[in-house]
């Protein structure tokens, strides 16, 4: 497998100038899994498609090869005219982050920087495989992690759906043995409720398979709302607005999986026409739909936002990057220990990039997912270590991700 | 003279558990000889049928790739140019089209959207028009058991032309013409991984070609890969269960290394320009510099070092090996009867299969003289395809344009070419009527039966065209009680009647 050095946990200096913080992934232990408010935990993974540029998600205006290393896409520091929003002495936050930015100040955000799934190499199609199939390699299994973490979890009740992808196909994720549905908006004229009921009063005569699946469509629909995007919002934000609708209830799935493509801005990540500055502009107003959405629930959910690599530290010749490697991971809600950057930065300069390119990665995105699946849904490390992430037990787990 | 009601019952069992579903003459016409009917479709096709013709030859297909890559190389893009390199972001294909300037992505999507569109319009208006449905439910049975999906980046254009040159070739031939058809194309050697595969003790390992990384379709060999040697045995042949060890998969992996294609060359282009086009098998070569030498054995034989001809020879045991009777009558039979279908019937074409050395019209003979199949219960529940297919052959429906038919389908998860892995489309109903599923085929129902409603009959005697005696007294009860035609049409799309077969 192509492990690179780089992922031999060689900790190197750590660069990082903000307050308090080192790593946490040594320290911490597991802290409680339930939220101040009681009940069940939430999950929901956000797949952001396409390889999101991570040094532009979140800058490291402060490594003193920032703006060399970055050229024309250096992000100002914070407080210069389009500079970043603070996040410590090192990070700052894309401006268009700014509800993200808020939660970060409320202890209910943190970013993994220089981070990556063991996948190393640069085809999107692999590399969004290996971040939803939980192996080392491209086709390694053919389900999903969270869908084996949903089998492997104690006492979660077969009776019910335990996860949803809010998508028209199942993501490789949420794929495998769990009970697990999904719900899309549709592309469908609407339909009448009368004729409906009348297909459904049929099949209740004389098709008992057709009919507990058309019952259980209309509940999902009726959880999902009416799906109708309002005038000029953009579809993700219904989209995670029908998340929460699906996770609030009590007997609600446990988890969600929702996407968000549109990454791989291989030109003009700048200006008034950048597609990545209106896709984070879109994600935070998602996430910030999800939060108002779960209401007190939020105070039991980790949200995770991951993509399968990210992206060259320089700008190509079209004011763009190409696909690379290390970059980051957000995580959001209310159980997030945030308000930190977790980073063993490896460093923007000349020899500290993988094949002097791209950021090394220096965090395997799954001692992240193991210590959040560990810790909030329960999960036993044997579990985490075998069915989950299969043959990952030298990627340990990092703790303190929570509220303890 | 009308027919009687139980020729009627077989003529709609013939048309939709066999067939796509009856368009709404063809009961009375098929009821004279309902077995005869079918058996009449067990025969090669004469030509290809009208939507397919202006489909691009396999040749054409590989070419438009190849020539993709180069323009990228030519705009100085090399580094972005990897084989594997190569997708939009996201599973549907339509991804990373927004954004202005140069992306790799939407290049490869302006190129080949198009193309892949106007090959799932031309396989959905075929099932739609044809006169053959049986052979046409085989001709997709065969390109959802050798699969090669647009899913995979390498072998994104090839799908339609893999189709054509193996499934719909070979459709009710022998079995083995199938297997080798299937194991010589190119597409299928990229899909599978058997182009980089190289022998360990190959000349090439040896002494490997420097100039071999130039053609951008064959990365840099590695050594040996039994991704398709594997799924042979496993998903084409003898089945999982079918009695093949981890050595077995190893040996008969390197028997078929050196087993390639040759890159289209002006020479092949200026073949293709003369009558009947190039297929997959006109593509393929035998590499022995890649060839692993020396004998092998597979499944407790030995086969002598023998070059193509020994990969050859395995292929020809694994076509008749009583493990791929059993394994490829179970798979047909499930297809058309039922999820658990009768073990007599399977039995039976097994056997036929056995005696004719993998005669794919001996066994659908089988199959449709096995009373077993004729029973009234519709234990199937249609795929997605399946479903649409059959309620735009019900009635005139709207004609629904490229895009559509790709997008409508994808939102029933099952879009065209577009296979999740190696193993295909699932055939069982647990795998398609999920809540999500169900809901959407409600409401293309509704959808499709306003469109139908202002051309077609009215909805009681269109659910007797169409599904004859299969029809529920409840189903034409709840259509006669609607209140309008396209609600009563509606109600006989969704009708249980209509979403099984």
């Amino acid at each position: 497998m192509p492990m690179r050095d780089s992922f031999v946990q060689s900790r190197r200096a750590l660069l990082r100038m903000g307050a308090g913080a080192g790593l946490v992934g040594v320290a911490g232990l597991p802290g409680l899994a339930i939220g101040a408010t009681g009940g069940e935990a939430r999950f929901v993974l956000v797949i952001l498609r396409g390889g999101m540029d991570g040094l532009s998600a979140v800058p490291a205006h402060g490594d003193p090869a920032h703006a060399s290393a970055r050229g024309a896409l250096a992000s100002p520091p914070p407080g210069a005219p389009g500079g970043g929003l603070v996040l410590d002495g090192t990070f700052s936050l894309a401006p268009e982050l700014a509800g993200l930015h808020r939660l970060y100040g409320a202890g209910e955000m943190l970013v993994v920087h220089a981070t990556c799934s063991p996948y190393l190499e640069r085809s999107h199609f692999d590399g969004q495989n290996v971040l939803e199939n939980g192996t080392a390699r491209p086709y390694g299994a053919d389900d999903g992690w969270l869908n084996r973490a949903l089998a492997a979890m104690p006492a979660g009740g077969s009776d019910r759906d335990l996860g949803v992808a809010i998508a028209a196909q199942m993501p490789l994720a949420l794929r495998g043995p769990a009970r697990v549905t999904s719900w899309s908006p549709t592309i469908a004229p609407p339909v009448d409720a009368d004729t409906v009921a009348r297909i459904a009063r049929l099949y209740a005569e004389r098709d008992a398979a057709l009919a507990e699946a058309l019952t259980r469509g209309q509940d999902a629909n009726a959880m999902a709302g009416s799906g109708q995007g309002g005038q000029g919002r953009d579809p993700f934000v219904t989209l995670a607005e029908a998340a929460a609708r699906f996770l609030t209830p009590e007997e609600g799935p446990r988890v969600a999986v929702l996407e968000i493509g549109g990454w791989d801005t291989h030109a003009r990540q700048l200006g008034a026409y950048s597609a990545l500055l209106r896709n984070f502009a879109t994600l935070d107003a998602g996430i910030a739909a999800l939060a108002s959405g779960l209401g007190p629930v939020w105070d039991r959910t980790v949200v995770v936002m991951a993509t399968e690599f990210g992206r060259t530290v320089a700008g190509n010749g079209t004011d763009g990057t190409d696909h690379g490697t290390g970059g980051a991971m957000i995580l959001a809600g209310g159980a997030v220990a945030g308000g930190r950057v977790v980073a063993d930065w490896p460093g923007l300069g000349p020899r500290d990039l993988l094949e002097g390119r791209d950021l090394r990665p220096t965090t395997d995105m799954r001692a992240v997912l193991k210590g959040v699946l560990g810790d909030h849904l329960k999960l036993s490390r044997a579990a985490l270590d075998g069915a989950v992430f299969p043959d990952s037990s030298g990627v340990k787990a990092m703790g303190g991700l929570l509220r303890g | 003279m009308a027919p009687s009601q139980s020729a009627l019952l077989a003529a709609a069992i013939a048309a939709n558990r066999f067939g796509l579903g009856a368009r709404p003459d063809d009961l009375p016409a098929i009821a004279e000889d309902p077995r005869g009917w079918l058996k009449s479709q067990l025969t090669p096709e004469t030509e290809l049928p009208a939507p397919l013709q202006a489909l691009p030859s396999t040749l054409e297909d590989q070419l438009a790739f190849l020539r993709w890559l180069g323009k990228l190389r030519r705009e100085g893009r090399a580094a972005d140019v990897d084989i594997e390199n190569q997708r939009p972001g996201g599973g549907t294909g339509g991804a990373g089209m927004e954004g202005e300037g140069f992306s790799v992505e939407r290049s490869f999507a302006a190129e080949f959207g198009p193309r892949l569109i106007a090959a799932a319009k031309a396989r959905f208006d075929t099932a739609v028009t044809t006169q053959r449905p049986l052979f046409e439910r085989l001709v997709h049975f065969w390109s959802n058991h050798f699969v090669v999906s647009s899913a995979k980046p390498a072998t994104v254009a090839m799908p339609p032309s893999f189709e054509r040159d193996v499934a719909r070739a070979h459709a009710v031939g022998r079995f083995e013409d199938l297997l080798l058809a299937s194991t010589t194309h190119p597409a299928m050697l990229l899909y599978l991984d058997n182009v980089q595969s190289v022998g360990p003790n190959s000349a090439f390992a040896r002494d490997p070609d420097p100039k071999a990384s130039r053609n951008p379709l064959q990365q840099r060999p590695t050594g040996l890969n039994e991704n398709l040697a594997r799924e042979i045995l496993e998903l084409h042949t003898v089945g999982v269960n079918g009695g093949y060890t981890q050595a077995d998969v190893t040996s008969f992996a390197k028997i078929i290394t050196g087993w390639g294609y040759r890159a289209p060359s002006l020479r092949l282009v200026g073949q293709a320009m003369m009558p009947g086009d190039l297929e997959g098998r006109d593509l393929f070569a035998f590499d022995p510099e890649k060839h692993e030498p020396g004998d092998h054995t597979v499944m407790g034989k030995t086969y002598p070092e023998g070059g193509f001809e020994q990969g050859r020879a395995v292929l020809a045991d694994l076509a008749v090996h009583p493990s791929t009777a059993r394994f490829i009558a179970f798979k047909l039979a499930r297809h058309f009867i039922a999820d658990d279908p009768p073990p007599a019937v399977v039995d039976r074409m097994a056997l036929s299969f056995r005696e004719t050395g993998g005669d794919v019209r001996a066994v659908m003979t089988a199959l449709i003289e096995s009373p077993e199949a004729w029973t009234a219960e519709l234990a199937k529940f249609k795929r997605p395809e399946e479903f649409l297919v059959s309620t735009f052959r019900a009635g005139p429906g709207p004609a629904l344009p490229g895009p559509a038919v790709l997008a409508i389908q994808r939102e029933m998860g099952q879009q065209p070419y577009y296979q999740p892995g190696p193993d295909g489309w699932a055939d069982t109903q647990d795998r398609w009527m999920g809540a999500d599923a169900v809901w959407k085929r409600v409401e293309w129902s509704i959808a499709t039966a306003r469109g139908l409603a202002t051309a077609a009959r009215d909805p009681a005697s269109l659910a007797a065209a169409v599904l004859g005696p299969l029809a529920s007294a409840e189903t034409l009860a709840s259509i006669a009680r609607a209140e309008s035609p396209a609600q009563g049409l509606a109600i006989l799309l969704a009708s249980p009647e209509f979403q099984r077969r």
